[in-house]
């Protein structure tokens, strides 16, 4: 019976131990950046894990185009050249209205602006914290990716790097609960905060008053505000709002517009003020 | 030797368990994806409660905390808790059945998850919880798997 207790006891010991241990660890994460040096090593050494990871991914990818009948990629082929002529028939009227708009800024003395350039890039891993919305992508130091930088899909904003190493790099997603970002309502500029869920297809409206003009399904665009997102990309849709008695704000929840969790190719954002800070170093 | 190749055997396992829990899952899935590492952990400590215990489990906690980028020493706890529950109740643990040990599993990993949640919840941040059934659901079908492969893997006693 002695047997027991002590052993109980040495166990409780060595579990306060490790607790103490634990908290002194998390302390020292959240609030210095001395651990850093761990997870960039730790990330470069997990590189090859994440590989193995998607090898599944890659094999349904490679059977689904091995599997892909030749008539149905010839009528791919089609719909995505006649797609191309249309996209180049509207970026030419596109190209006319930012010609004027120069003109126009040129007149008023504005501050001209400049087109953004992007850098495809390839989801080769997520976070396996379901309530981290992190993703690595394969460009790093070497493809001029920076801290800060945005990152879009094909559909709208994901979010923006958080960390850089050399081929690699780590992106913190719009979704995640850590992360907000300027919008306005596309209708009529009306200006708010949306900010992550934790949920890969909801996020939140911050600090909409109840008299403000919002309605369901009203484009949200980056508003510019806050100097880390350009202007204008798409953000999400408002799905729905409610209002409770007695709160200051409504509760409004947005479908983003990017497909957060299932994009795997990506565009990292160069814009006309990285290129003007860049000039100035 | 039987120790070289029971640490052989572990750095497959947990190798395994790392590569698993990287493995890319779409928004709807990855929330009920089961902890690998955690349930590699649980069998192993199962298997020999004398030799790997807490410290087995908090290092382990250490390593997924770093590959899995959560807050350093979040799973530490947790793991090492978990461990913790399996070595007091080791004694025990050794004679159930499958069926037994797989709810004693569930059991312990749903304490600890509730205890973790009711932490996030107090500091207002997104717990989880809403998905936990079925993540300890999912946790439960595939912990025989990982029970039985620990068991094969454990070099012969004596």
């Amino acid at each position: 019976m002695r047997n027991v207790f002590s052993r109980s006891s040495s166990l409780l010991r060595k579990l306060l131990a490790v607790i103490l241990l634990a908290v002194t660890l998390m302390l020292v994460d959240n609030f210095t950046l001395w651990l850093k040096p761990v997870y960039s090593a730790a990330d470069s050494l997990a590189r090859p894990l994440y590989w193995i990871a998607n090898i599944p991914l890659r094999v349904q990818e490679w059977s689904a185009n091995s599997a892909t009948p030749r008539s149905e990629i010839e009528s791919d082929n089609l719909r995505l050249s006649k797609e191309s002529l249309i996209y180049h028939g509207q970026l030419q009227r596109m190209s006319d209205l930012a010609a004027e708009n120069l003109r126009l800024r040129r007149l008023l003395n504005a501050t001209e602006l400049l087109q953004d350039s992007v850098l495809v890039t390839e989801v080769i891993g997520v976070s396996a914290n379901p309530l981290r919305h992190t993703l690595t992508i394969d460009r790093g130091t070497d493809d001029g990716v920076f801290v800060g930088q945005p990152l879009l899909d094909a559909e709208g904003l994901m979010g923006q790097i958080i960390e850089v190493h050399k081929r690699h790099s780590t992106a913190l997603l719009i979704t995640d609960s850590s992360h907000a970002l300027p919008v306005q309502v596309l209708r009529n500029g009306l200006r708010s905060i949306a900010e992550g869920s934790a949920d890969y297809n909801r996020m939140n409206l911050k600090f909409v008053s109840p008299t403000a003009d919002i309605r369901e399904g009203d484009k949200l665009v980056s508003s510019g505000l806050g100097e880390l997102y350009p202007a204008g990309y798409p953000v999400g849709t408002v799905l729905s709002i409610a209002s409770e008695p007695g709160d200051n704000f409504l509760k409004i929840d947005i479908d983003p517009s990017a497909e957060i969790d299932r994009s795997r190719h990506l565009l990292l954002l160069y814009t006309s003020r990285d290129s003007a800070a860049d000039a100035a170093k | 030797m039987e120790s070289d190749n029971r640490g052989v055997a572990i750095g497959l396992t947990l190798v395994l368990a790392v590569i698993l829990s990287l493995m890319p899952l779409s928004g709807d899935w990855i929330v009920w994806k089961p902890n690998f590492l955690l349930l590699v952990v649980m069998a192993w400590v199962i298997h020999w409660p004398n030799d790997l215990g807490i410290l087995f489990a908090a290092s382990v906690g250490l390593l997924a905390d770093i590959v899995l980028r959560m807050t350093l020493g979040h799973s530490v706890i947790a793991f090492a808790l978990c461990a913790g529950a399996i070595v007091l109740l080791s004694r025990w643990s050794q004679y159930l059945s499958m069926l037994q040990r797989t709810l004693l599993v569930a059991l312990i990993i749903s304490s600890v998850a509730v205890l973790e949640a009711s932490v996030f919840i107090f500091y207002d941040r997104p717990s989880g919880i809403e998905h936990l059934p079925l993540k300890i659901l999912l946790s439960m079908l595939v912990w025989p798997f990982i029970d039985r492969l620990v068991a094969r893997l454990q070099p012969k006693r004596g």
